[in-house]
This record gives structure tokens, sequence and C-alpha cells, in this order.
């Protein structure tokens, strides 16, 4: 049972006096001109209204999984962790003056099972009922004990004015002039500029002590990185090559960056195809790829390599099951790999390539996006380690909707990315959507998670397990067994990590958070954590 | 008269061409609208979903071929260029619009001036072959189109932008404005646009002096033009009445089908100046298989080519009286 009431924690200390104004500029490469829509349910669009002008029941910290009450005052499991009991927030205010109510909450989840395609996190793929109960109280009834499922219901779920979009013929057509709860109103958008600013009837009293907030559009990322540097914006969240010089040394005391891990980029592993189906063959590879020097030469040292437990270090360090992972190694040696092959019944053939006794080769295609071009020399690096340990593989670059077609129905055999799904605020997210097979689906059929078909009964009771406890010593035991089928099966290779790309300007804007403060998920993009990173900023000349 | 005709005719069938092309290649291209918006969902949309989207795009499969084709032209005569992947729910009418005034106004205005510029000197060039002027600008300007544009771009901005300050980091106005009619915000737009126009004038610039001196310098040697000197008509007469309006004909269709294409925007300015125009929306197009978006961008460059070479045709009418003697 889990009670929070006062909205504590991650509001920034109310007790220092700062002064009210000054302006945000945001930079972040968006790659179209606005569109001016900010209908929170539309992915496109979500991230310019889901945070600073729509807000969640609860915000859930994904790096520290951290939960403040927003929308919500409290809440509540029962004892079989099944059911949700939320305590509605009074006292809220839609910027257009109307009171906020439990009507509201209850419409919000109410359109999200009507319309579907509304329904981004899925969250009717989780709740069977969602009721209102007295004036103030808000029952979710889960299909199955669902403690983690709380982050997608309650965390990412904006809610919207029932008294506005009630009367929407349409809820998926554009919203130009949206109401919401949030610290921010917009004010103006041209397809170059979104301008936001303060809402004064803002129900966390004092706050944001920033006036507005400037959000220009930008196509590219050079373009992007350039009025960054030259210092017109004071918040980018993209990838700068070469930051030090590019960046930092522009203004050395004010020009600061921090990317922590968010999600594994993955080598995805087609279980169902023959000599990939051989937990050897991906044991081998696993050994064969130097992880490091892929982080050094294809990402430039800024996203970190990944471990085979696929648990986010230094994010999730508290997770991993160091033990184990130094039992069975996975550091890069291409001597191990071949003696794993070769126990195998695999022998080199004179092309220097293994093959399998009936002389089929061990030589697989990957697929790629084409224009990533951090992930080309990623998977050049990956080439050549597997090519001198004795696997080929071939890289194949695809546009964005063939590859993810690919991807999601199992039509390829090694792929190079990460999931789709968002990343959440424990290894719990990204494993259960990458291992268990109740998120798969048959080759040819799209699937929402576990691409690569791997299929094991009892990691898939782990994840059902996990998800009804609400106990942590419990949990991390059953993450440690988790790990292990990582370890042993292979099913995925996580070689590195993704980042939050995070750079600030302490020039004019203070109170961002950093690694010792991470009181948010730091990129612009994060959602809805740049609106709470907003409320903390405050001018500092 | 009759050349008119014929000229209108062409027109009118080159246009339905295009159209029905236009209609085809979507149909039988790999993948589709649909397809393409449900892996957007990752799968979660269900059919009734699909099917919305599918007539929001304007793809309805359990019509016949014929009655989509005959929905589709109907829809073309009346601008209804239906509903955009990547900038969804908004129209693809109301994205081009987004961007048209911007790409015409910068990569149109660059290309009449490069065009206005290049033939003067050319035709100065050739007047005087051999003299200081065509001594230097040809060979200036040759060398500098032999330059990538992206460069020469990025050279400019990192001096001029960057490190002098005189000029903006790209956008088309500034951020806080509003576009509107007034001197301000003219003259902001004008001022955020000098640097992408300069760059493009001068990396084609060089194209335009070359062909117009050449034709110019076979005019000069005509007879009438030795019969316009004979007859002690001034040589700035001679220069633009005689032999400039006759060595400009072979240029004018050249310049109107670059007109046209000026709808394609310039991809790699509205890159590197972060402008908004139509070129970049065209690679994401293409990007997203945004087939509505692909299909109005393409039907527009394709009336504009059309439209420039047509008007281009009237003009050689009229400045060219042989083509009006065929009669």
């Amino acid at each position: 049972m889990l009670l929070l009431t006062a909205c504590g924690g991650s509001s920034p200390a109310a007790n220092v006096q700062r002064q009210a104004g000054g302006t945000v500029t945001i930079d972040n490469e968006s790659g179209t001109t606005w569109t001016c829509d900010f209908n929170p349910y539309n992915g496109a669009v979500n991230f310019l209204s889901f945070g600073t002008v729509y807000e969640p029941l609860v915000y859930d910290n994904l790096l520290t999984d951290k939960k403040t009450p927003y929308l919500a005052s409290a809440y509540s499991w029962s004892s079989d962790n099944k059911t949700l009991t939320v305590t509605i927030r009074s006292g809220v205010q839609w910027s257009d003056g109307q009171p906020f109510s439990a009507d509201d909450v209850l419409f919000s989840f109410q359109l999200l099972k009507k319309n579907s395609s509304l329904d981004l996190q899925s969250a009717w793929s989780l709740l069977s009922d969602v009721q209102e109960q007295g004036t103030d109280k808000i029952v979710f009834t889960f299909q199955s004990a669902a403690v983690p499922d709380f982050y997608q219901v309650a965390a990412q779920t904006p809610i919207v004015p029932k008294h506005i979009w009630s009367t929407l013929s349409d809820p998926t057509a554009a919203v130009p002039k949206p109401v919401g709860t949030g610290p921010f109103t917009m004010s103006d958008c041209t397809p170059q500029n979104i301008k936001y600013l303060k809402n004064p009837t803002y129900w966390q009293k004092g706050l944001p002590y920033i006036q507005e907030v400037d959000y220009p559009a930008f196509t590219d990322n050079d373009p992007a990185n350039q009025f960054l540097a030259a210092g017109n914006a004071d918040w980018g969240g993209q990838f700068i090559p070469n930051i030090q010089t590019y960046y930092l040394n522009k203004d050395k005391t004010h020009n600061h960056y921090w990317f922590p891990p968010i999600d594994n980029i993955n080598i995805w592993i087609n279980q169902t195809r023959p000599l990939l189906s051989d937990k050897a063959v991906r044991q081998a590879m696993a050994f064969g790829i130097d992880r490091s020097k892929v982080s050094q030469n294809g990402e430039y040292g800024y996203e970190p390599a990944g471990n085979q437990t696929g648990v986010l270090t230094p994010t999730f360090s508290s997770w991993v099951d160091q033990s184990q992972l130094n039992k069975y190694g996975y550091k890069f040696d291409p001597n191990k790999a071949a003696q794993v092959l070769q126990a195998a019944g695999y022998t080199k053939g004179s092309d220097g390539i293994y093959a399998d006794s009936s002389g089929k080769r061990l030589s697989f295609d990957i697929i790629s996006i084409s224009g990533y071009t951090d992930w080309t020399a990623s998977l050049q690096v990956v080439a050549q380690n597997l090519k001198s340990m004795g696997i080929e593989i071939k890289e194949h670059d695809l546009n964005q909707n063939d590859y993810a077609n690919d991807l999601y129905t199992g039509n390829y055999q090694l792929a190079y990315g990460s999931l789709s799904t968002s990343p959440g605020p424990s290894p719990f997210y990204e494993l259960r959507n990458t291992l268990d097979s109740q998120t798969t689906a048959d080759i040819g059929q799209i699937a929402g998670g576990d691409y690569e078909r791997y299929k094991n009964p009892s990691v898939d009771a782990l994840f059902d397990q996990f998800a009804a406890s609400t106990d942590s010593a419990k949990q991390h035991q059953l993450m440690s067994q988790i790990q292990k089928s990582m370890l042993e099966d292979v099913p995925v290779i996580p070689v590195t990590e993704g980042v939050a790309w995070y750079e600030y300007s302490t020039k004019s804007i203070g109170g961002w958070p950093t690694q010792s403060d991470p009181f948010s998920a730091p990129a612009p993009w994060n959602l809805p954590d740049w609106g709470v990173t907003l409320i903390h900023l405050y001018k500092t000349s | 008269m009759t050349y008119l005709i014929r000229r209108l005719e062409f027109f009118a069938i080159t246009l339905w061409a295009a159209l029905t092309m236009n209609f085809i290649i979507p149909r039988v291209m790999p993948g589709s609208p649909a397809e393409a918006m449900l892996v957007r969902f990752h799968g979660r949309a269900s059919p009734q979903t699909i099917r919305t989207i599918e007539i929001a795009l304007g793809f309805h499969t359990d019509e016949s071929l014929l009655q989509q084709y005959g929905e589709y032209l109907w829809n073309m005569a009346h601008l209804n260029l239906g509903t955009s992947l990547t900038f969804f729910p908004s129209s693809v009418g109301k994205a081009i619009m987004v961007g048209l005034p911007w790409t015409v106004g910068l990569v149109g205005l660059s290309t009449v001036i490069a065009f206005v510029l290049g033939t003067l000197v050319g035709m100065l060039s050739a007047w005087r072959r051999g003299g200081i002027l065509d001594g230097a600008l040809p060979t200036v300007f040759i060398m500098v189109s032999a330059f990538p544009y992206f460069w020469i771009a990025l050279v400019a901005i990192l001096i001029f932008s960057f490190t002098l300050n005189w000029f903006p980091l790209g956008f088309g106005y500034d951020l806080h404005q509003h576009i509107e009619l007034s001197w301000d915000f003219i003259g902001n737009a004008i001022w955020h646009g000098f640097l992408p126009a300069l760059t493009i004038v001068i990396t084609s610039i060089g194209g335009w002096i070359l062909t117009m001196r050449n034709t110019m310098i076979t005019t000069l040697a005509e007879d009438y033009v030795k019969m316009a000197r004979a007859k002690g008509l001034s040589p700035v007469r001679i220069m633009f009445m005689y032999a400039g309006r006759n060595a400009i004909l072979p240029n004018l269709t050249g310049f109107a089908m670059s007109l046209g294409f000026v709808i394609s925007g310039a991809i790699l300015v509205e890159i590197v100046f972060n402008y908004p125009g139509l070129g970049y929306m065209l690679l994401q197009a293409v990007n997203n298989e945004d087939f509505a978006l692909m299909q109005g961008l393409f039907l527009l460059i394709t009336v504009a080519v059309l439209v420039a070479v047509l008007l281009a045709d009237f003009l050689t009418a009229l400045l060219d009286p042989r083509t009006r003697a065929a009669d």
C-alpha cells in the first residue's frame, strides 16, 4: 500500500526566493516546421504539449523512478495489486478558468478506449475498467496484477478537459488552442516558433518562475547546433559531434552537458531463423563484439557500451546482478567466441568464416536505418570484430518505414536498433518488451515488442511475478533471474546505450537537472519530464 | 496562331499524362500509406481506425481503380490534395501553403536575379570579347559554380553570421514576428533571406553567363548585326535590340524550366539555413512514404514547369517573328 499526499519531492524548494521572469529558448531538432497542432494524443506532436500544457496524474521520474503526485493527490493499490484507487487533487483549474475534477480524468480514459489510435501508451491493453468513486476518486481495474503498468496509465497519459473535448467532433483532429492544467499555456504559434507563457493560475503556487518559453523549429541538426553554440538557446536536446570544441569551449564557464542512458541499442537476433536459433552462435557473437570500441568509433563515446544483462548502467546500476555478469563475462574475447563455436560443432572454412556440419556459413544480413550515420559507423566496427572472429555480417540500410515494418513483422535475420516503445523508470519496462513473448506476434504480424521472437515461458512468468509485487527485494531477485536469461540465452545483444541528449547553458538560466540532482529526465523531448524541468528553472541575470 | 494552339494542345496532353503518372506511381510502389500508418501505431490501431485513415489519405481500397482514378481527377480539379501523413492530421494543401511563399520568394527571386545578372554579364563580356570584364567575370563565376553549394553556404554562415554577426543564423524571419504585410516584417524577411539568396545567385550565375556569352558571340557575327553597325546605330541599341534579343532566345526555355523547378525548392539551402520551404518537405515526404504529400508536391512542380514552359513559348513568339511567320 502506497500513500502519498503532499506535493513534495520533485517540486523545487519553495522556500528559496527566486525572481520571476526570464525566457528559456529550447533547441531541439524536430525535423519539421511546426504544424501548430497541440493534440496530446497525436504521437507526432505530443512532445509540444504533454508536460507543459497537459499533465499526468503522477509524475514518475524516468531516471530515478521517484513518484510525485500531480493531478492525483494520492493513490493506493488493492492488496492483490490489480486495482488502483486515485484521489483527484482539489483546487486545480484548467487554463480557461474552469475547475478540474474527477470527471475529466474519467472522460480522458474513456476517450482513449473509444479511439484506440489515440491510446499511445496502450493503456487499454492493460486496463479492464475505469470507474468514478464518489466525487474525487477514480478506480482503475487492471486485467492482471500490474504494479509497473502504473507508469503507462498514471504517469504517461495526459489528462484533457471534458468540457472542451466532449464537444470535439473528431478527437484525432488538430488542436490549435490547447487548454490544460500545466505550468505553461501556448500563447503563439508560427511555423517557425512556438511561444509558451507562464500559467498564472497554476496549481503549484509560485511556479513556474520562468515567464516565457520559446521553441523554434529546426529541420536539421547542423543549424540547430549552430544556434545553440552561438548562445541563442539555453537548452539543447540533440547530438553534437565533438561537443568539447563545438559547444563547451564556446563558453567554458556556462556551457554544460549530461547524457544519461535511457535505453539499449541492440542487435536483435531473429530466433526463428536457421543458425541464429542456435544459442552457441548468439553467445559467440556476444563474445566477439568489442562494445567499447563501437561506443568510441560509432558514437564518439557519448553513448556508453552496453552490457549483456540489458540493464542500463549507470542509470539502473542498483538492479545489475554483478556476480552473474562477472560469471558469464561477455567481455570482448574472440578466442572465447571461437571456443564456443567449435564446442558446438562449427568449423572454420578456408574463407575464415565458420560453417556448421552441413556447410552452412555463418553469414547474416543486418538491417539498419539509412541516414543514421552513427549506426553505420558502429556496425562497421561490429562487422570487423565478427569477421576477424569468423562470422560475416552485411549491413542493409532501409528507410524508416521499411525498417520498422521488417523489424516488427520479423522479416530479418539481424537488426540494429532500440525498442520503439518508450523506455520506463526501471529495467523492467525495456526487458519485458524485449523478452516477454506475450508482447510478440507470429512472423508476418506486427509485434509490439520481443521483435526477436524469443519464447521462454519461465521468463514470461518472471515478468508476471514482478508485475504483481510491490516488494523491492523480491523485484530485485526476480530481475536477477531475468538477467540470467539474457546472459544464458542471448536473445539480443545490447551493444551501446542510447542516451537523453541534453546540453544547457547557465549564462542566464539556473536550476538545471544534473547528474548529482537528477530531478527529471533532462532532454527537452523527455515527456512529461520537460515540464518538470521547466518549473525548476529560474532567471539568474 | 497555329503555333500557339499547338503549344496549348501539347500543354493539355502533358498535364494529363503527368496527372495520370502521379496517380499510378504511388499505387504500384511497394507498401501503402495505411501500412506506414500502422507501423507508426506499432500495430495497435484497430481495423476500424485503419479504414478511417485510408479514407482520410484518399485510398478507397474497396473501390475499383477506375472509380479511384475518376475521384482523383475530380479532387485534383478542386485542388483537394488529401491528408498528409507527415503532418497528420493537416491537409496537404495546408502543409504546402506554409512552405510555398518562402520557396517562391527565396528561390524564385534569386533565380530571376541570377538569370538577369548572368545574361547581362554574358552579353557585355561577349560585346567586349577579350576585355577585362570578359577575362575576369566568367572565369571567376564558373569556378565558383563548381564549388558544392552547401560548402559556400556554410562558409558564408561561418563568416557573416557566426563570426561577424551581420546576418541571422537561419530562419526565414525573426522568431517573434508574425507573417504580415508590414515594412517591418518585409525588411526582416529580406535580411534573413539575403545570405541564402546570395549563395544561390553566386553558385548558379556561372551557367547563365557562359551560355549567354557563347550565343552572343555567334549572333554578333551575323550579317544583320554588321548591317546595323553599317547603318551607324548606337552600340547600346545594337547590343540589346539586335544581338541580345536574338541571343537570349535559346536561354528562355532553360530559364522557364528553372523557374518551374523553383517549386521543388532548394533542399540544401533550406537545410543549411534552416529556411522554411518545400524542398525539405519533399525530402521528408519521400522518406516517410507520404504519398499524398508527394503527389501534391509533384503535381505542383509539374504544373509549374509546364506553365513556365508555355509562357516561355508565348514570349518566344513575341520576341521572334519567325515563329509567328510559320503560320
